[in-house]
């Protein structure tokens, strides 16, 4: 069984540099690549059933082949700006095998006809830039990048950025934005990146483990990889697990793998004599779910009919010893900082919310600001120009909802402290 | 590019059928053609695309199931859109109310208060209450973001209008967001003033208060005020404007937005001049020279002594008009001067007269191109003139052609011109060798010979060529947007030819969307032209009865005693004409000065014998003719300051004293007897010319405009430039901001110029001259001092000086050489 | 044609009986005393002419006299802040106010902007009170004060500084009750 394949070699030695990766069998699916027509390897690629894994989980190959025809100057842009709480799982596969990616960043562009393209890396990740840099550095010497891609006569070139750590530049048109030189900040859809891109020309842009899977697609085939997971969600997943488990990590799973599996059987589960008291299932801006969704199938569907979504297979564990509250304020405040400012439910709704969240922290709201608190939440979602009013908005609601009794009772516990120390001071 | 011609679609707005034009944005759409209005903040169309920021104008389509911004959605067929459902009005009062979080309720103290979009869409969309009770953020406030504008950030509300202003239409990049989220704010990139020429837009652009007026800082609320629709004839591009007026004073000028004239953008020297209506200094009773001194003396003695003075000088007299004089006033000055004291000797152009068919064949209402061909043309040409300081708001016109429609700018100038970093071609020429310029590039058109004229125009050869090919190769839609400097001086006739060869070779006649649009010194140079003040054209480009001198001639004659006396309307030798040296002999030998002025510049304050106090832009009432051949109508917003008497009058009462019976009792009867007197004028009335001018070159009745010489001509060989040889070539150049009503304007005060000597980095270096240290120019003993003012992209072997200041103006010097040294 | 009532009819009541006797003298004098009865007692009550204006009468609380503009007690500083709401709401166009800029020399108002003049012409105002109303700042309110005859209409115009002034005689209150 095929279930380990990002993770392959991950843990030999060397696997950065280019001799190792190649040793171990690295740019030898470039090269059957590179012998297909470019339409039919857009056509394996849908055939893979291959979803993004950066969080909005759209189909790779359906995304590709909206790239138009003809010879203009186009572009791949790769997302490494993996800057969602809890997700490091790209980090792991720049740090340890950089040429996987490079690897799917030419089979990406060989099929859409790309020349240019770009790993948009965050500005935190330096170690992991200067080995990106320095793998790409060993592709062009081993002419894998340049004006002849091994010997084929295909032209790509690819440069590494950095960001300067923001989140809104994770945002595909805010990266955009960023990488063209201006401020960071989501762009009007339509057009979409397939049409209006980078520099206004068609552009792919696809997160590091998507592209990091285009090597196995091509190695295996479409039916072999899409016989992998399940229906709907097919192939392996990279999860990062943080929280509180007692084994936290990135672990490749093949999806469809029940989230009890996950959380108990690889992460070890809560400390001893704790209880999972929720989750989030994909990144710190899916809705959360409770202990009662632990048997919930791990894959695109099984998360979404539960009430929450993959997203970018980041799962976060909270026990039973921490407080909702504190919980929420956290979120509440890094989506109130990380807002780009551009429109305006976002802007005003993040930074309110975060005020709201404020009160209850320190008593001094009442039970009927978590309904004004609930409001403005549906007033944010759907609203916005971008996902990242949404990102808060959805986790915030669904804690309001699932725990209001404790926002309750947090309320009224902080309003009685506060009311003991005034009369201490008092008196 | 041509202007794309819309389909019409239906669509289903609110269960109403709704027909519009394809891809429409639907928020347009559904004002225009629906009678619907989608409440926007952030939408603009005058500043381009949507960007669906502020999230106001969510609507309902149905087949999607998000809320769609319909600022951004383009009308298709068959569509069916909902803006009152309870899901939209849900979406719009939370909008509102995210929107109020951070706004301050200060509507009492803020000056868009009455005025304010977020007042009205509040009211009109918003739920009424605010759940939100935390602090509000805080900001310093008030503060200036630059002298004319102050900005109070709280009340914004990050539509970011004003930002994409500056980087997408004036394209200054001044303008940027800073920080993030809630805490974003508006300012400049480096955090100077943001000073700009076109700065004071964002002000009318903001949707609430945050960046207001400071000149009109709490001077009224808008119950307390009036408009009053008029035209700015500070310079040529004669923008329409509205003048706000309370208690009979002109306290603020806005946009009076129109397509075909100024795109609904104004200049800040149009925005903000209007302050010279109401100053101390400005002139407003007539004065009289006595014992040296001019004196406030009654109308009736002024009047009496002028035209006895007028009347002795008869034959002896000549005139020059301003350019912001009228087509009334330049009509009446003529007939004054030429009826009335036998005299031909009459000018409004500052660079010498042409032959009379070159101005009518240059005039030629077929090779006449309009302001928004600048805009949907394949190509345009900017040739020997800078539009941002010449008729700023062109400039505004040419960017967003290449912004927008694909619009190919080419630039061929002598001063490196701020519309060099759009254009696919710039190309240099030697300062003052435009008909030699004109020459090359006709050579290059039709294959002969480049090198020759290049070299003697100073210019590389394979750039004119280069110019010719992309100009041929970019689309048959060109226009030639010429400066008035290119047909002036010596060679000005030979450079006429070669512009009109230049546009025959390039098929511009007769081709709509394609021409020539010639931008004159004068912001009705145009008109005074078409109304007869030329020596050698009478009203309707006529051959008069007598040729005369122009300009340099009048100061020639006035100088060796054959003229004695002179009648300056708006407008004052010493400042705005040529060769100062020789104008102050003439003006000191004239024994009749009499002058028609707002302040006392040099010659009047030193040489008038008779001044009578002018009206301002916003006092007067008469017509006026655009560049591109409309006419537009004056109207007085306010009334006329202290004892200031309308100009055409005291014209008017000059010429019946001077013995013409004919009465003209209003500005009406003067427009009528004036717009009779030009047969491509006929059928014309201030009705038909109505509150948006009326192009003359359109209407049939144009036809009968004399057609003029015939291209091509045979150009003579030109004179080659002057070659520098350890000198530097005096080019000259005028600032936007070099005239009185800037320097007289209280707020505009600190932009009115002095004298700034710009060169090349190598020259500078060559020389010993550092930036924004003092030099001296010096040409045959006579010399100016200014700040040196270094600039890359300034040619080398040629130094420019601003013209038209007070002291130290480049018309002191003679050329074609100049030496530069510290000073 | 004769007149038949319908079942509708109302009963017809007659006029007085032209019978004389007691009835008649009644009918004669007394009502006539009746008037002189009530002539009588008045009489009795006293003068109820105020000697106006040495007297006054007092007026009541909600009373609309000459307005009056107010400033804070702790500062000093004027209310208003010349926003010129009154002058939007007055219906006689009576009111002028232009502002000016408060700077830290020359502080008037709490807020950003004073107003430089507040005139009322007084001659054309009809006390309807709306500009009290109007004002988001209580800075306007109206007094008690009705005494503002003069001989010239150009006293009438009230400038800043008199609706700021105390008036010289207060117009007597009338007390909760009276």
């Amino acid at each position: 069984m095929t279930d380990i394949l990002l993770f392959r070699d991950i843990d030999e030695p060397g696997l950065a540099t280019i001799d190792v990766y190649e040793r171990r069998g690295g740019y030898q699916a470039l090269r059957t690549a590179l012998k297909t027509d470019p339409a039919e390897l857009i056509e394996t690629l849908k055939g893979s059933g291959l979803r993004g894994r950066g969080g909005a989980g759209f189909p790779m190959g359906l995304k590709a082949s909206f790239i138009p025809q003809g010879d203009m100057q186009k572009y791949v842009v790769v997302n490494a700006d993996e800057s969602e709480p809890g997700t490091f799982k790209d980090r792991e596969l720049m740090q340890k095998n950089p040429h996987q990616l490079i690897e799917g960043v030419i089979i990406a562009a060989y099929a859409v006809g790309a020349t240019k393209s770009f790993i948009y890396i965050r500005g935190e990740y330096e170690e992991q830039a200067d080995i990106l840099d320095a793998a790409v550095q060993e592709a062009y010497a081993k002419g894998y990048l340049g004006e002849n891609v091994a010997g084929s006569g295909v032209e790509l070139s690819l440069h590494v950025q950095r960001g300067a750590g923001a989140y809104i530049c994770g945002e595909e048109t805010g990266l955009l934005d960023s990488l063209e030189g201006r401020r960071g900040n989501p762009r009007l859809k339509p057009p979409f990146p397939a049409n209006a891109g980078l520099f206004q020309g068609p552009t792919l842009i696809n997160n590091v483990e998507t592209l990091s899977a285009l090597p196995h697609i091509v190695e295996l085939g479409a039916e072999t990889y899409s016989a992998i997971g399940v229906a709907n969600s097919s192939g392996t997943k990279l999860i990062s697990i943080s929280g509180n488990v007692q084994r936290p990590g990135n672990y490749e799973i093949e999806l469809g793998m029940s989230s009890r599996d996950i959380i108990y059987g690889l992460a070890g589960g809560p400390p001893e004599g704790r209880e999972v008291k929720f989750w989030f299932p994909g990144g710190s801006s899916s809705p959360v779910l409770t202990a009662d969704d632990l048997d919930v199938g791990y894959d695109f569907d099984s998360i979404a009919k539960a009430g929450s979504m993959l997203g970018s297979g980041a799962i976060i564990v909270v026990d039973d010893s921490q407080s909702v509250v504190d919980v929420c304020l956290k979120l509440a405040h890094f989506y109130a900082h990380e807002s780009c400012g551009k429109c305006t439910p976002c802007r005003e709704g993040t930074n309110w919310t975060e005020k709201m969240l404020g009160r209850v922290k320190d008593g001094t709201a009442t039970p009927m600001d978590l309904d004004i608190m609930a409001s403005v939440q549906q007033r944010i979602i759907g609203n916005c120009l971008c996902v990242l009013g949404d990102a808060m908005a959805m986790p915030v609601s669904s804690m309001i909802a699932k725990f209001r009794g404790e926002f309750e009772a947090h309320i009224e516990a902080a309003r009685a402290a506060a009311d003991r120390a005034a009369v201490g001071v008092a008196g | 590019m041509p202007r794309p011609v819309a389909q019409m679609v239906t669509f289903t707005l609110n269960g109403q059928e709704v027909t519009a034009p394809e891809n429409a944005i639907l928020a347009d759409a559904a004002l225009e053609h629906g009678n619907v209005e989608i409440p926007v903040f952030c939408y603009e169309p005058k500043i381009g695309g949507p960007v669906g920021a502020c999230r106001m104008c969510l609507v309902e389509i149905e087949g999607i199931p998000k809320l769609q911004a319909g600022c951004s959605v383009p009308v298709k067929d068959g569509m069916v859109v909902h803006t009152d459902t309870p899901r939209v009005r849900e979406a719009q009062e939370a909008v509102l109310e995210f929107i109020l979080v951070n706004h301050p309720l200060d509507c009492p103290v803020c000056d868009k208060g009455g005025e304010c979009p977020l007042q009205d869409k509040s009211f009109g969309w918003g739920d009424g209450i605010s759940r939100f009770v935390e602090p509000k953020r805080h900001f310093e406030k008030p503060l200036a973001l630059s002298p004319l504008i102050a900005i109070d950030r709280e009340r914004c509300i990050l539509c970011y209008r004003c930002v994409r202003f500056s980087q997408e239409v004036s394209e200054d990049h001044q303008l940027v967001l800073q920080e993030r989220g809630a805490h974003a704010f508006v300012a400049t990139f480096d955090g100077h003033p943001y000073v700009a020429p076109f700065s004071g837009n964002i002000i009318e652009l903001c949707p609430v208060g945050a960046l207001t007026s400071q000149p009109y800082r709490f001077r009224a609320r808008p119950w307390d005020i009036e408009q009053s629709g008029s035209i700015c004839t500070l310079c040529p591009a004669q923008c329409n404007v509205s003048f706000t007026v309370r208690d009979d004073r002109v306290l603020r000028v806005l946009q009076r937005d129109h397509e075909g004239v100024d795109d609904g953008w104004l200049c800040d020297k149009g925005r903000f001049a209007y302050q010279a209506i109401h100053v101390d200094e400005r002139i407003t009773q007539p004065l009289l020279r006595d014992g040296g001194e001019l004196r406030p003396v009654t109308w009736e003695l002024a009047l009496e002594t002028a035209a006895a003075a007028l009347g002795r000088g008869r034959g002896r007299t000549a005139a020059l008009a301003g350019g912001a004089a009228t087509n009334e006033e330049g009509w009446l000055l003529q007939g004054l001067l030429r009826d009335s004291l036998d005299s031909a000797d009459i000018d409004s152009r500052a660079g010498g007269t042409l032959p009379l068919d070159l101005h009518q064949a240059l005039g030629a209402p077929a090779l006449q191109a309009s302001v928004p061909d600048l805009e949907f043309a394949h190509a345009v040409l900017v040739l020997g003139t800078e539009p941002v300081d010449d008729a700023p708001v062109l400039d505004l016109r040419l960017r967003k052609g290449v912004r927008r429609h694909g619009l190919q700018l080419f630039t061929a100038t002598s001063r490196p011109s701020a519309l060099d970093e759009r254009a696919v071609l710039a190309v240099r020429y030697a300062p003052g060798a435009e008909a030699a310029f004109v020459a090359a590039l006709d050579a290059a058109l039709t294959g002969a010979d480049v090198a020759g004229p290049a070299a003697a125009a100073g210019a590389d050869a394979d750039a004119v060529r280069a110019l010719a090919d992309g100009l041929r190769a970019a689309g048959e839609d060109i226009v030639v947007l010429w400066g008035e400097r290119v047909c002036s001086g010596a060679a000005g006739a030979d450079a006429a030819r070669g512009l009109l060869n230049v546009a025959a070779r390039l098929g511009l006649e007769g081709r709509d969307g394609a021409g020539l649009l010639g931008v004159p010194d004068g912001a009705n140079g145009r008109g005074l032209r078409e109304v007869g003040v030329l020596p050698n054209a009478a009203p309707g480009l006529a051959a008069p009865d007598t040729d005369g001198r122009d300009a340099a001639g009048i100061a020639a004659a006035l100088a060796a005693g054959e003229l004695t006396g002179v009648y300056l309307l708006r407008t004052d030798p010493l400042v705005d004409l040529a060769d100062t040296p020789l104008w102050e002999r003439a003006l000191e030998k004239a024994t009749t000065v009499i002058a028609h002025a707002s302040f006392l510049t040099p010659g009047i304050a030193e040489h008038a014998t008779v001044v009578f106090p002018a009206e301002s832009h916003a006092e007067k009432e008469g017509t006026v003719v655009h560049p591109d051949g409309r006419l537009q109508r004056l109207r007085p917003a306010i009334g006329r300051q202290g004892e200031t008497r309308p100009e055409w009058q005291v014209l008017a009462e000059l010429r019946r004293a001077l013995g013409n019976d004919e009465r003209l009792l209003t500005c009406s009867m003067v427009t009528a007897r004036m717009l009779e007197s030009i047969p491509f004028y006929a059928g014309l009335t201030l009705d038909t010319i109505g509150a948006d001018g009326t192009r003359w070159t359109e209407r049939p009745q144009g036809a009968a405009a004399p057609a003029g010489a015939a291209a091509p001509f045979d150009l003579p060989a030109p004179a080659p430039a002057a070659s520098p040889n350890g000198r530097l070539r005096l080019g000259t150049f005028r600032s936007i901001w070099a005239s009185p009503e800037v320097g007289a304007s209280p707020a505009l005060k600190f932009l009115h110029p002095r004298q700034r000597v710009e060169l090349a980095p190598g020259d500078a270096e060559r020389l010993g001259v550092r930036h924004g240290s003092p030099v001296t120019v010096a040409c045959d003993g006579r010399s100016v001092t200014g700040i040196a003012h270094v600039r890359a992209s300034a040619p080398e072997g040629s130094v420019f000086l601003e013209t038209a200041i007070a002291a130290d103006s480049a018309a002191e010097l003679d050329g074609p050489l100049v030496e530069v040294r510290p000073a | 044609m004769t007149w038949t009532p319908g079942p509708d009819q109302i009963e017809v009541v007659g006029g007085p009986s032209k019978a004389g006797g007691a009835g008649g003298l009644y009918r004669a004098f007394g009502e006539t005393l009746r008037g002189l009865k009530t002539t009588f007692m008045q009489a009795t009550e006293g003068v109820t002419t105020v000697q106006y204006p040495e007297e006054k009468i007092p007026v009541y609380p909600r009373f609309r006299g000459r307005h009056r503009l107010h400033t804070f007690e702790d500062t000093g500083l004027e209310k208003c802040v010349g926003c010129s709401l009154c002058a939007a709401a007055c219906p006689s166009d009576c009111i002028r106010v232009v502002a000016a800029e408060n700077t830290p020399e020359n502080r008037v108002s709490a807020g950003e902007r004073y107003a430089a003049v507040y005139e009322i012409n007084l001659s054309r105002c009809i006390f309807c009170g709306y500009c009290e109303i109007a004002c988001p700042f209580d800075a306007i309110t109206m007094g008690h004060d009705y005494e503002m005859s003069d001989y010239n209409r150009s006293d009438l115009i009230f400038t800043k500084e008199m609706l700021l002034a105390e008036p010289l005689e207060r117009t007597p209150l009338r007390a909760e009750g009276e």
